[in-house]
């Protein structure tokens, strides 16, 4: 079984804890008096993240874990509030003194460590890096994050859900049309309505053009990060054309706010631009696949072996360079419209680089596919209290949001960030690279902080 | 090889063919100009993420694709604040990136300058206060509304800003 996600709600009378798992979900009593429960850590690694944040949020202690450190609770966050129990509605927190956070390190003789982060050089999301050194190479990785939290799930509760939705148009904004048509569907099952085929159309499209200028962006970033500038210049500049066409056909170059109950979708704009995209990608692969010294780089470089990335339940590009058949959009919808899963083999940088490319290919050809000019009614009903789910293949991964409507309010949401289980399991990859090669590989994973951190 | 140089040609240079916005050339010249001005030909700039959505991240990223390379104007982005003069700040500064940002503001040399991008930098945007959120409170001198502002936006922004030292 693959664990989607691990999290809590405060049910006024005890705590509840949700296993999400891709066949099954388990519920879990939580006495209030004496919040703890058995980890699933040794299991499921990917459940250390989700365990921690519960422990920050609700104060609930998990036996037999092994990590017990803060996550989202950082140095000065007072470790004695917990947040996302209902009887916390502080707007305004205190600092609290200073508390060393102990990183994994391994130390030893000429052993040393090269903290990055959390701001970095570039212009990059915030997250820390903590590396264990033998000379050049790689001995260990820890990887930090929420340095981003804003508490979103916090900000979500007691609210209108069709109010909220400008809030998840910006949780993360190179997913931004993944998020909303993820609470859009949660909308539609909550409001008793099923969504026509023709709107499912135009989101679905919106939906790959957001997935193409993700890619595309990835296809300039990262033999740029070998040293290969050319190919940035050309990638940066196709995904400014796509952003532009993004513009044109939605009004806004991320989409944000655009996934509505009625939509239109310009053909003539976008056809032309993916016959041209198609031929510029055509001749790109032809180009950068005659350039060894680029592919000595990607080659071996960052490799997820597939029993890891299983044992971590990766998901998205990620999972897919590894060869593991992992993608929402495999279902008979998507494959009317000729999707095809793209698959590497030995989850290197070089896979990961291939899967784009050749995802890229595929999107193209979806679209054209999808384009309709047929407009179908869709309103909501009323929202009917309840519980909630949806999953949607976001340009990084499989997103999955969950929300529970109570009187017509949002009573507690969710979201598991496709990037918060594939950073947990980033740190695996790097065990046989030098330090040089970790932005290449970070390139190739091209991770969200924001919807990580939420 | 000969591929490459043949579609290279082809391309041409797109930064300057700006047929579709003469607008923006205009403003390029005019940046170029201040920054010869007042900044000695060389403006530099430490971007610093307090909490975005990473959307203003992106087009920041977006000015230096060959259609703006902001770079020829004398701007860049630098990797340490100590070789910069203006902190470029996104984001409703978080608790936990409030000192850390504020680190960054103090290691620039004086003068500095800090411009906020993007709407939550300024009143937190389409966001709402909770426990997490601090708010900027670092002395601000030059606002570039949007969410996000586009690239196009970024440089108009950056000339108003340049713009001020005229008075």
């Amino acid at each position: 079984m693959r664990l989607i996600a691990r999290f809590a709600k405060d049910k006024k009378d005890f705590f509840e804890v949700i296993d999400v798992f891709d066949k099954e979900i388990k519920r879990y009593k939580v006495d209030k008096n004496n919040p703890v429960l058995e980890t699933i850590t040794t299991k499921y690694p990917s459940a250390i993240w989700m365990e921690r944040i519960i422990k920050d949020e609700f104060g609930i202690e998990f036996t037999g874990s092994f990590d017990n450190r803060p996550a989202i609770k950082h140095e000065r966050f007072p470790k004695d509030i917990f947040p996302l129990r209902k009887d916390f509605n502080d707007k305004e927190i205190n600092f609290a003194p200073f508390e060393e956070y102990h990183y994994e390190e391994i130390s030893g003789d000429g052993v040393f460590v090269v903290p990055v982060g959390p701001v970095h050089a570039g212009i990059i999301e915030p997250g820390h890096f903590q590396f264990s050194q033998a000379g050049e190479e790689i001995l260990h990785l820890e990887v930090r994050h929420f340095y981003k939290h804003r508490g979103i799930e916090k900000m979500a509760e007691g609210k209108n859900p069709l109010e909220f939705r400008k809030i998840v148009s910006r949780i993360s904004g190179n997913e931004s049309v993944a998020y909303q048509i993820a609470f859009f569907e949660i909308l539609a099952k909550a409001g008793g309505g099923v969504i026509p085929e023709s709107l499912k159309r135009k989101q679905a499209i919106l939906l790959e053009m957001e997935r193409i200028i993700h890619h595309l962006t990835d296809l300039g970033f990262i033999p740029n990060d070998a040293g290969f500038g050319a190919a940035l210049s050309f990638m940066s500049k196709l995904s400014e054309d796509a952003r532009r066409i993004m513009a044109k056909i939605t009004g806004h170059r991320f989409g944000f706010d655009v996934i509505k109950e009625n939509m239109q979708i310009n053909r003539k704009i976008l056809n032309p631009f993916l016959d041209n995209l198609k031929k510029e990608l055509e001749f790109f692969e032809d180009w950068i696949i005659d350039i060894p010294s680029l592919w000595d780089r990607f080659d071996t470089t960052g490799a997820l072996s597939k029993q890891k990335a299983i044992k971590y339940g990766v998901v998205g590009v990620g999972a897919r360079a590894s060869g593991i058949k992992m993608d929402v959009r495999d279902n008979i919808f998507y494959e009317k419209y000729g999707f095809k899963i793209q698959l590497g083999k030995k989850g290197e940088v070089a896979d990961r680089f291939k899967v784009r490319i050749k995802e890229v290919f595929n999107s193209i050809e979806m679209i054209q596919n999808m384009i309709t000019e047929k407009n179908e009614e869709f309103e909501f009903g009323e929202f009917e209290d309840g519980e909630y789910m949806s999953f949607v293949e976001s340009s990084i991964g499989e997103l999955f949001m969950y929300m529970e409507i109570k009187d017509s309010l949002i009573e507690r949401f969710y979201v598991r960030d496709p990037s918060f289980i594939n950073w947990q399991a980033f740190h695996t990859t790097i065990y046989k690279d030098i330090i040089a090669d970790f932005p290449l590989i970070n390139k190739s994973f091209d991770l969200s902080y924001a919807g990580n951190d939420l | 090889m000969l591929r490459f140089w043949q579609k290279r040609i082809k391309t041409g240079i797109v930064t300057e063919n700006l047929e579709f916005d003469k607008e923006l050339q205009n403003i390029q010249k005019e940046i170029k100009d201040k920054v010869k001005k007042y900044f000695a030909g060389s403006l530099a700039i430490r971007m610093v993420d307090s909490g975005s959505c990473n959307a203003c991240e992106a087009e920041c990223n977006a000015l230096s694709n060959p259609y703006y390379d902001l770079e020829r104007l004398g701007i860049h982005f630098v990797a340490s604040p100590r070789h910069a003069d203006v902190m470029l700040l996104s984001g409703v500064m978080t608790l936990n990136m409030y000192h850390h940002a504020k680190d960054v503001y103090n290691q620039i040399p004086s003068p500095k300058w800090l411009i906020t991008l993007g709407d939550c930098a300024k009143d937190l945007g389409v966001f709402e206060k909770t426990y997490a959120i601090k708010g900027v409170d670092l002395p601000v001198d030059f606002h570039i509304p949007g969410c996000p502002p586009s690239p196009k936006e970024i440089i108009k922004g950056l000339l108003e800003f340049l713009r001020g030292f005229e008075k």
